[in-house]
C-alpha cells in the first residue's frame, strides 16, 4: 500500500505543458465484451415488441455497452454497440427521454450519447473537478438529470438544454439563461464557473453556454442519488453519513437525514418522492418519510455494506446487493427477508425489470435472475425466510452463529459474458514484456510493442513466473503502466518515452542491417498509427506528394526530436514501414488515449481514427 | 544533604516501605534529562527488577565488557543496596558511558530527555540481543521466542533469523496498526508498527484522553491526494487511521511540547494545559476489552523555552509521591500531581509542565 499523491483524472492539467502523453490500451479481446467490472446498469424497453429488450452497461473498463436481449433467440444477450469515449472507470448512468444515455465516470466528465445509435458520443459535459461518481434521472417524461461525485459536487443538468446547439451570443447572455434555469439565488452557476477557472485551466468554456444548477451542502464526497419521478426531489448520500434532500429546480436545501453510521452508497425514491431507501456501509437498509421528515425503518439484512438497492414501483419491497456477494428481497411492511442468490462478486448495481433483476457486480459478466416484479410477495412462499432485525450487522452476528440463509436460486436465468480484468502485472527488464495476472488466475505475457499476448501460462504462480522470465538487461523506463481499466493501459511520455533504443538484430528485423538502432517508443508509434497515416494520406489525397507520406512521419519524428535529444540518423527519417515488432493486431486494435490540442481528452479505437484528429495531438 | 534525607524518613516514618530506597541523583552540570528519566525506570518496579537480576547473573563476567545495560545494572543495584535508606548517588559511569555511547549526550547543552529515554531503551535492546546472538553462537539452543521489532539481517544462506523479545519489549513495546480503508471497495490495508512510547500531538486545555482521540482520528485521502488501491487498481478516496494494537505493559506518553515555529525559525515550548489522570483507560483498541492503567511516574520539564530548562520527575511508590530534583527528594501529596498539568494561559508564572507520563496496565501481568 502506499499513497500516490496525484490528481483524480488523466487530463494531465497538472503537468508542464512542455510534456505530453500518448496512452495505447491493450484490449485483449473483441468489443463484445467488458474486460473489468460493471459499475452500472440501465434497462431500456422498447416499446413494440414486448420481448426484446435493450440493457446498457458502464464498466470500469471506461466504456458502456449496448446489449439486445432476445427472449425468442435463445435466451442470449448480443453486444450491439460500444459507447467508447471515456478515459477512466464509468460509474453510472441513466437514459433519458427517447433515446439519450448520460453516463459520468471518474474522468471528471459526464458523457451523452445517442443510445440506439453505434456509439458516438453526441455531448461531453465537464463541471465537476473530481470523480463523478453517481447519476440520477428523473421520470421517463423530464430531461432532469442529477450528478453527484467526489469533493461533495452536485449538479443538475436540463439534458436538453445541455445538448442545445451552442448559441453565438456573449458571456452576458448565458449567464442569463443559467440564472433563468437556477432561479434560487444562493446556488449562482456563476460560482460554479468560478470555481472551475481557478481549478482547471482546460475548462475556461466548459459546455458552450449551458451551466447546469449546483446544489451546494455537501461537506463531503458524495456517493449515490436518486430523484423522483417529476425531478422534485432530489437526495444525495456519502461518506457524511447523512442523506441530504434537495430541491433539484433550485438547488437548495430542504432537509437532513441522519441515522446510517457509515458511508451511504445506494439511495431510491419512490415515485412521490415522500418515501426514501438508502443503503450503507454500515450494513443498514433503511426507510424514510420525507413528509415527517425522519427514519421509520430499518433492516439489518446484509451482513457487510449495501452498495445497491432496486425497488418495486409500489416500493412494497426491495432488492438489495451488496459487499456480502448477496442479493436479497425485503418485505419492507413486515420485514420478511429472503435471500434470492450469491453472487461470487461483491455486488455494484442492479437493475429492475418485469419479470426479473439484473445483476452488475466486480467481475466483468453480468447475471440476470428471476424476479417478480410485479407480484414479489410470491418470492416468500417457498419459504426459506427470515425477519430483518433493526441493528447494524446483527446479521452479520447471526451469520455468525450459523444460520446462514439458503439462495432461493443456484444459476443465473441469463450471463452477460465478460473477458477476466487484470489485477496485477510487472514490467519485465527487457521493457517490451509485460507479465500479467488476471481475475480468473491466469498468467499472460504480454508483448507491449506489438500488443498482443505471446504466452498464455495458464494458472500458475505469477511470482514464481516473474523469477523464472527474470533478465539481467537494463533497459530505459521509456513507458509506464496502470491496470485501472482492467487491461494494459500503456502510457508513453515526451520526452523520457523516445529514451530506449535497441539493435535491429536484437529484434530480429528482417532486411535492416543488424546495427541499425531502432527507437521502441518511435516505432510502437508508427505501428499504432499506421492506420491513422494511410486513412490520413487518403484523405489529403491530391495534396499529397510522392513524399506525402514520408513527410508525416518526419513531421511526427521532428517534433518528437524537438522534445527528445536523440539523433535519428538521416536514413531513418524516411522509414515509414512498420517492423513485425511492432504490428499492432487489427483484430483486437488497441484504445489510443491523448489530449486534444483544444483541450479535453479523447479516447479511439487506432482502427477508428479516420484521420482526421488533429496531428499535433500526437507526440 | 543527610538533612533532607532524615526529613523524608520523617515524614514517613513506619510507613517507610521495606527494602525501598529513596536516593537523589547528582547532577554534573546538564543531566538532569538523564536523572529525571533515571528516577522514573527505577520506580518502574519490573524494569527494576530485570536489571537487578542482569546484574545478579552478569556479576562475575568472563569478557568485563562495559555497556549502558552493565552500567544501568550497576548503578541500580548500587541504589538498592545502600544501607542508608535516603541520600544522594553520583551516577558517574552511567553517565560517562551515556556520553561515551552518543555523542549527541556528550555536550554540555540542555539535553533532551524524550530522546534519551528512547536512545536508552533501544540501546538496552541491541545490547541485549548482541548477547543472545553470542550465546547462541556458542551454544546449540536456540533460545528464540516469538517476534518483536520486525526482521533483522539475515544470516548468510538467505534465513530471516528471528528478533529477540526481550524484557524490554515485553515492558515497553506496544504495537499500533496504521488501517486505510478504501472507499470505492472497502477493503482496509493494515500495517503494523511497534513502539515504546506514544508521541502525542496537543491542543491548550485538553486531556490525555482527548490527545489520544486525536492520535486516532480519521484521515481523509482524497482530491490531489488519493489512496492507491490495489484491488481497485486505481487511486480513490481513502480514509487511514491508526489504532493501538496492542497496548503495552507500562505505557509511556510523550507530550510534543517543543514544536518548531516557521516564522520563528526555531523551537518553541508550548505550555498547554493537558491534563493527565492518574488512572488511565485505554477504549480505542483492538482489544476485546479496555485497557486500564495507573500513572506511577511523571517527568516534569521547567522552565519556558526548549534550550534553557531543567527536568525533574514525580515518582508514585508504595501509595506515596515524591519529587525529585536531583539531589533532592521530597515527599509530596497526590494533588500536587495536578500543579503539573501546564499553563491555561501563555504567560503564566508557572513554568513546570508535565513532559513524559508513564502508566502501568493494572491487569495484565508483568514479565
Amino acid at each position: 500500500m502506499h499513497r500516490v499523491g496525484s490528481a483524480g483524472n488523466t487530463s494531465g492539467s497538472n503537468r508542464p505543458r512542455k510534456e505530453k502523453r500518448l496512452t495505447y490500451v491493450l484490449n485483449a479481446s473483441d468489443d463484445t465484451k467488458h474486460s473489468a467490472g460493471v459499475n452500472c446498469l440501465a434497462v431500456l424497453k422498447s416499446n413494440g415488441s414486448c420481448r426484446s429488450e435493450h440493457l446498457f452497461t458502464g464498466s470500469r473498463d471506461g466504456t458502456l455497452k449496448r446489449w439486445a436481449i432476445d427472449e425468442e433467440a435463445g435466451q442470449a444477450a448480443t453486444c450491439s454497440a460500444t459507447f467508447e469515449s471515456h478515459v477512466d472507470w464509468v460509474n453510472d448512468a441513466v437514459l433519458v427521454g427517447d433515446h439519450t444515455l448520460v453516463s459520468c465516470s471518474s474522468d471528471t466528465a459526464l458523457k451523452t450519447w445517442n443510445c440506439m445509435s453505434n456509439g458516438v458520443c453526441t455531448k461531453t459535459l465537464r463541471q465537476h473537478s473530481d470523480y463523478v461518481t453517481c447519476l440520477a434521472a428523473a421520470g421517463k417524461n423530464s430531461n432532469i438529470v442529477s450528478s453527484g461525485g467526489l469533493g461533495g459536487e452536485v449538479f443538475v443538468w436540463d439534458i436538453e438544454a445541455a445538448l442545445a446547439p451552442v448559441s453565438k451570443s456573449n458571456d452576458g447572455t448565458e449567464e442569463e439563461a443559467s440564472n433563468g434555469i437556477s432561479g434560487g439565488a444562493s446556488n449562482l452557476p456563476i460560482t460554479s464557473l468560478r470555481t472551475i477557472n481557478s481549478s482547471n485551466s482546460l475548462h475556461s468554456t466548459p459546455n458552450h453556454g449551458y451551466i447546469p444548477t449546483a446544489a451546494k451542502g455537501h461537506k463531503e464526497s458524495v456517493y449515490a442519488l436518486a430523484m423522483n419521478d417529476s425531478g422534485t426531489i432530489l437526495v444525495s448520500g456519502g461518506t457524511e453519513k447523512v442523506v441530504r434532500v434537495w430541491d433539484p429546480r433550485s438547488g437548495s436545501k430542504t432537509m437532513k437525514l441522519r441515522g446510517h453510521t457509515d458511508n451511504v452508497r445506494a439511495l431510491l425514491l419512490d415515485s412521490t418522492g415522500r418515501y426514501c431507501l438508502s443503503g450503507s456501509s454500515d450494513s443498514m437498509i433503511r426507510l424514510w418519510d420525507l413528509g415527517q421528515q425522519r427514519c421509520v425503518h430499518s433492516y439489518a439484512v446484509h451482513t457487510d455494506s449495501v452498495w445497491a438497492l432496486a425497488s418495486t414501483a409500489s416500493f412494497s419491497h426491495v432488492y438489495s446487493g451488496g459487499r456480502d456477494q448477496s442479493l436479497y428481497l425485503t418485505d419492507l411492511s413486515n420485514r420478511e427477508s429472503i435471500l434470492l442468490c450469491s453472487e461470487d462478486y461483491p455486488i455494484l448495481q442492479l437493475a429492475l425489470d418485469d419479470e426479473s433483476i439484473w445483476v452488475a457486480s466486480t467481475d466483468s459478466s453480468v447475471h440476470r435472475w428471476p424476479a417478480e416484479g410485479h407480484n414479489p410477495q410470491k418470492m416468500f412462499q417457498r419459504g426459506g425466510s427470515f425477519l430483518a432485525g433493526n441493528l447494524s450487522f446483527s446479521r452479520a452476528r447471526a451469520s455468525l452463529e450459523g444460520s446462514t440463509p439458503i439462495p432461493v436460486y443456484r444459476e443465473p436465468t441469463l450471463k452477460v459474458p465478460g473477458v477476466p480484468a487484470i489485477v496485477q502485472h510487472e514490467i519485465l527488464n527487457n521493457r517490451r514484456h509485460v507479465l500479467t495476472k488476471d481475475t480468473s488466475g491466469s498468467v499472460k505475457l504480454w508483448e507491449i510493442t506489438r500488443g498482443t499476448v505471446i504466452e498464455d501460462y495458464g494458472e500458475v504462480s505469477f511470482d514464481e513466473k516473474k523469477k523464472e522470465l527474470f533478465e539481467m538487461v537494463s533497459i530505459p523506463a521509456w513507458f509506464t503502466v496502470d491496470t485501472r481499466l482492467g487491461s494494459l493501459s500503456i502510457h508513453l511520455d515526451t520526452p523520457q518515452c523516445f529514451s530506449a533504443e535497441m539493435y535491429s538484430a536484437d529484434l530480429q528485423i528482417a532486411g535492416k542491417p543488424e546495427d541499425d538502432k531502432v527507437n521502441l517508443a518511435r516505432e510502437t508509434l508508427k505501428g499504432l498509427l499506421a492506420h491513422w497515416l494511410a486513412k490520413r494520406k487518403q484523405r489529403l489525397g491530391s495534396q499529397s506528394s510522392a513524399n506525402g507520406e514520408v513527410q508525416s512521419v518526419k513531421d511526427i519524428s521532428a517534433r518528437s526530436m524537438t522534445h527528445s535529444r536523440i539523433e535519428v540518423d538521416g536514413s531513418a527519417e524516411n522509414d515509414s514501414m512498420i517492423y513485425p515488432p511492432f504490428e499492432f493486431s487489427a483484430v483486437y486494435p488497441p484504445s489510443i488515449i491523448t489530449e486534444g490540442s483544444q483541450g479535453g481528452v479523447w479516447r479511439k479505437k487506432i482502427t477508428d481514427l479516420d484521420g482526421t484528429e488533429d496531428e499535433k495531438d500526437l507526440p | 544533604m543527610g538533612a533532607a534525607g532524615s526529613k523524608l524518613e520523617k515524614a514517613l516514618g513506619d510507613h517507610f516501605p521495606e527494602g525501598e530506597r529513596y536516593f537523589g541523583l547528582e547532577n554534573f552540570g546538564n543531566t538532569c534529562y538523564c536523572n529525571s528519566v533515571l528516577q522514573a525506570l527505577y520506580f518502574c518496579v519490573p524494569f527494576r527488577e530485570k536489571l537487578l537480576e542482569y546484574y545478579e547473573k552478569n556479576k562475575n563476567p568472563v569478557d568485563p565488557e562495559e555497556n549502558l545495560l552493565t552500567c544501568l545494572a550497576d548503578l541500580f543495584t548500587q541504589i538498592s543496596s545502600q544501607k542508608k535508606k535516603t541520600g544522594v548517588i553520583a551516577p558517574k559511569r552511567f553517565v560517562q558511558r551515556v556520553r561515551k555511547e552518543n555523542e549527541l549526550f556528550r555536550g554540555y547543552m540542555h539535553q533532551d530527555a524524550h530522546e534519551f529515554l528512547n536512545f536508552l531503551l533501544n540501546e538496552l535492546v541491541d545490547i541485549l540481543e548482541k548477547e543472545s546472538s553470542a550465546t547462541k553462537d556458542s551454544s546449540e539452543n536456540s533460545s528464540s521466542e516469538k517476534v518483536a521489532n520486525g526482521p533483522r539481517n539475515g544470516l548468510a544462506n538467505g534465513v530471516q533469523k528471528e528478533p529477540l523479545v526481550t524484557w524490554v519489549h515485553k515492558n515497553f513495546q506496544g504495537i499500533l496498526t496504521n488501517e486505510t480503508k478504501c472507499l470505492r471497495c472497502e477493503t482496509v490495508t493494515a500495517r503494523d508498527e511497534t513502539f515504546f512510547d506514544l508521541s502525542l500531538d496537543i491542543e491548550q486545555n485538553s486531556s490525555i484522553t482527548s490527545c489520544l482521540k486525536n492520535f486516532s482520528s480519521t484521515e481523509t485521502l482524497n482530491a490531489e491526494d488519493k489512496f492507491f488501491c490495489d484491488k481497485c487498481c486505481s487511486l480513490q478516496e481513502a480514509q487511514k487511521r491508526m489504532k493501538i494494537k496492542k497496548p503495552p505493559h507500562i505505557l509511556v506518553i510523550h507530550l510534543k511540547r517543543f514544536k518548531y515555529i516557521e516564522n520563528l525559525g526555531r523551537y518553541k515550548k508550548l505550555s498547554y494545559r493537558v491534563v493527565f489522570p492518574l488512572e488511565l483507560k485505554l477504549t480505542n483498541t483492538m482489544e476485546d476489552a479496555d485497557s486500564e492503567y495507573s500513572l506511577f511516574a511523571v517527568v516534569v520539564h521547567v522552565g519556558t523555552g526548549p534550550n534553557h530548562g531543567h527536568y525533574v520527575s514525580l515518582v508514585k511508590s508504595h501509595n506515596h509521591w515524591l519529587f525529585f530534583d536531583d539531589e533532592n527528594v521530597d515527599i509530596i501529596d497526590e494533588s500536587a500531581v495536578q500543579t503539573f498539568f501546564g499553563s491555561a494561559q501563555e504567560y503564566s508564572s508557572n513554568s513546570e509542565h508535565g513532559y513524559i507520563l508513564f502508566y502501568e496496565r493494572l491487569t495484565s501481568e508483568t514479565s
